[in-house]
């Protein structure tokens, strides 16, 4: 693919989006187009949605998707389940990391590489290949090795949880990453940490979503473009000074803002 | 139950105890009066509160009342990783001589048959019997009462830890029917030793295998028992006392067999015992998997824990009972329970009935159930990393029984414990690498 073809198209396109969770909407018409290589922040308060985006692109079947369309490197995203999507090249980081007792952290993150080598009908990587893998990546996020044989995030503190969710971004090698509140939870050292992780990741067509609540996480990670959800829309959108604006002002502006269409609306 | 469905046990039963009349006055007295209960009672059904949830239907129809031939044949399953040096094999219930291998038993151990204890010192089998397990209304204690022929005596007195593998094989397959084993042992003296305890079977076959235990102080007996794929009705029953200061510990893997009953009745008669129970089960079709304890805390400082792991798919049934009796002057027990299933199909069920008697005041008691499906989180976070569904549910139902099996030193037989069970996961999908 041409640089120039490269440039028109879109590794994701979402339109009109409608999401609710056991009936109540949440998502209410979002849009959004990324572009390969580029950075997008959607920043909202409590409520807004930014999580429920997340996690509808990822799959989560918690939630119900009632209309629009999502296309992602040409595909239909909503036909696809969970793993075709992680297999295809999309990654969530969780805000709440889950915790699995009893599968070691290096045979999950292997058996996750080979279900998405297999289905890029790549060749398996065998313990020893994937050890040299791993302990490569680990390096990046700064994570103590002894954490390869614990069981999956038990008893991780908050700081290795995030960690080895960027691992896990690592080794598999995304087309597109989406970081859901990555910075939740964070001490200013561990989410520095993180965002460095993040940045070494980024370059050539690997795309970023960063849904977070605070700006100070974007002082890190800087976006090229930042979005503002708001009651399951996008309301604003505006390059990397928009977060530092809604840091000055907060949200506030977007309540009183909504109330002025609800008083419109009632004329 | 009609007697009808019996009759062919009473038959077996009337012709055991006459053909071995006069042979031991002691031992004829409690097999004449096993029989007499036997035929009062037969098999319980499923109005019994005890056996609630395991039909013994089948076994009552008689298929099982004949003897397994004496000259059965070893099942050939693959050997299990076991660092034991000494190795014992009954079939159909029979001591086998030329199939053990005892030349590497300390000095400190003794292993015997039964059936030559039976010949050489009656009055021994008999004390020892009556002491380790006094005569109970069970029926399957009363079938190995009226049937005891042979099993296993063994012995440890003084500083030792002889690690020792117990091969028993059902091989039904010229002839269908039970075996009964009587099993006793004794530690004195400080000795440790550990069972592996293996159980094979081919064919339609009931092993009936009982054990009547004493841990005495010091002492420490650790089991681990491994159900093979393929066995048809186990029922497996051990009575434990254990002294001051003596650990009893039991660890029971399985699937794939149509019918398991487990009970362990562990007594703590002097303090700062401890008692470890754990089993890891997976069952499909309409097997039956059901773990039936006692742990009494007859004296104060002991300590009990017990963890029961299941997966169940089809049309499979669970059962847990588990007692904890601390009687009154049993201050500060620590007792510890936990019986958790994950239900696998919509068919399957989970019988849960912890009990718990206290009569003392200082005392630790927990316990906790849960009886659930596969954890939704959990899942989506696997396939969100590109892990199908089919090993998704794979790897977290290996990881939920493979949790019990953690303790365990042998790294090789822990391997194989879980592989097993999860070759024995309903709906195989896709392989792991």
């Amino acid at each position: 693919m041409s640089a120039h073809e490269n440039e028109g198209k879109m590794i994701l396109d979402v339109n009109n989006l409608h999401a609710s969770v056991e009936g109540s909407p949440i998502l209410k018409g979002l849009n959004l187009s990324v572009k390969p290589g580029e950075v997008h922040a959607i920043m909202g308060p409590n409520g807004s949605g930014k999580s429920t985006f997340a996690n509808v692109l990822a799959g989560r079947e918690d939630y119900t998707v009632d209309s629009g369309s999502v296309s992602y490197s040409g595909l239909d995203l909503l036909d696809l389940d969970p793993e075709e999507r992680a297999c295809e090249g999309i990654f969530l980081a969780f805000q709440y990391p889950v915790s699995i007792p009893g599968i070691s952290n290096a045979y999950f993150l292997r058996s996750a590489l080979n279900a998405v080598r297999r289905y890029r009908e790549e060749s398996e990587v065998d313990a020893v290949d994937f050890l040299q893998l791993v302990r490569e990546k680990m390096k990046l996020v700064g994570m103590d090795e002894k954490l390869l044989q614990r069981s999956v995030n038990d008893g991780f503190s908050g700081g290795e949880k995030k960690r080895n969710e960027i691992l896990q971004m690592a080794v598999l090698d995304p087309k597109l990453a989406i970081l859901d509140e990555t910075d939740s939870g964070l001490d200013i050292d561990a989410l520095r940490i993180v965002a460095e992780g993040v940045n070494a990741l980024r370059g050539g067509d690997r795309a970023f979503i960063v849904v977070t609540h605070y700006q100070r996480l974007l002082d890190y990670i800087v976006p090229d473009h930042v979005h503002v959800l708001s009651e399951g829309q996008i309301v604003r959108s505006g390059d990397k000074t928009l977060a530092h604006e809604l840091e000055r002002e907060g949200y506030s502006w977007l309540e009183s803002g909504h109330a002025r269409e609800k008083t419109q609306e009632a004329s | 139950m009609s007697t009808e469905t019996v009759d062919p046990w009473h038959a077996m039963l009337s012709q055991q105890v006459a053909d071995s009349a006069g042979a031991h006055s002691s031992l004829d007295q409690r097999r004449q009066s096993a029989s007499e209960m036997f035929q009062q009672s037969g098999f319980p059904t499923r109005k019994h509160e005890e056996w609630r949830y395991t039909p013994l239907k089948s076994v009552a129809q008689g298929e099982y009342s004949a003897l397994l031939p004496a000259d059965g044949v070893l099942p050939g399953d693959d050997e299990l990783a076991t660092t034991s040096d000494i190795r014992i094999v009954l079939i159909n219930g029979r001591f086998r001589d030329d199939l053990s291998d005892l030349t590497a038993l300390p000095d400190e151990v003794s292993i015997r048959g039964l059936a030559g204890m039976l010949a050489e010192n009656p009055d021994f089998v008999s004390e020892s019997i009556d002491r380790l397990i006094p005569s109970d209304d069970h029926p399957f204690q009363n079938l190995a009462d009226v049937f005891l022929c042979d099993g296993l005596v063994i012995e440890a007195q003084g500083k030792t830890d002889a690690r020792i593998h117990i091969v028993h094989a059902q091989d039904g397959s010229t002839s269908s029917g039970s075996s009964h084993v009587s099993g006793l042992v004794r530690l004195s003296g400080g000795a440790k030793i550990e069972i592996l305890e293996e159980f094979r079977s081919r064919g339609t076959t009931l092993a009936n295998i009982r054990w009547g235990m004493e841990i005495g102080s010091g002492c420490e007996f650790s089991r681990q028992r491994v159900v093979r794929p393929g066995c048809d009705v186990l029922y497996h029953g051990t009575r434990v006392q254990v002294e001051g200061n003596a650990v009893f510990r039991d660890l029971i893997a399985g699937s794939g067999s149509r019918l398991v009953r487990n009970e362990i009745h562990a007594i703590l008669s002097g303090p700062e015992g401890h008692v470890d129970l754990l089993g890891g089960y997976v069952s499909n079709g309409d097997e039956i998997v059901d773990h039936h304890t006692v742990i009494e805390h007859a004296v104060e400082d002991c300590t009990s824990r017990e963890i029961y792991r299941g997966v169940l798919g089809g049309e499979s049934r669970g059962a847990f009972t588990g007692m904890i009796h601390v009687h009154q002057d049993a201050q500060r027990t620590d007792a510890e329970q936990s019986n958790d299933a994950i239900l696998l199909s919509r068919s399957a069920e989970m019988n849960t009935r912890p009990r718990l008697e206290i009569y003392a005041d200082d005392v630790k008691c927990t316990h906790g159930a849960t009886v659930g499906e596969l954890d939704d989180e959990s899942l989506f976070y696997l396939r969100s990393r590109g892990v199908g569904l089919e090993e998704a549910r794979r790897m977290l139902v290996r990881a939920f029984t493979a949790e019990v099996f953690e303790d365990l030193e042998n790294e090789a037989l822990k391997e194989q414990f879980i592989e097993q069970l999860q070759e024995a996961m309903p709906a195989a999908g896709e392989s792991k690498s």
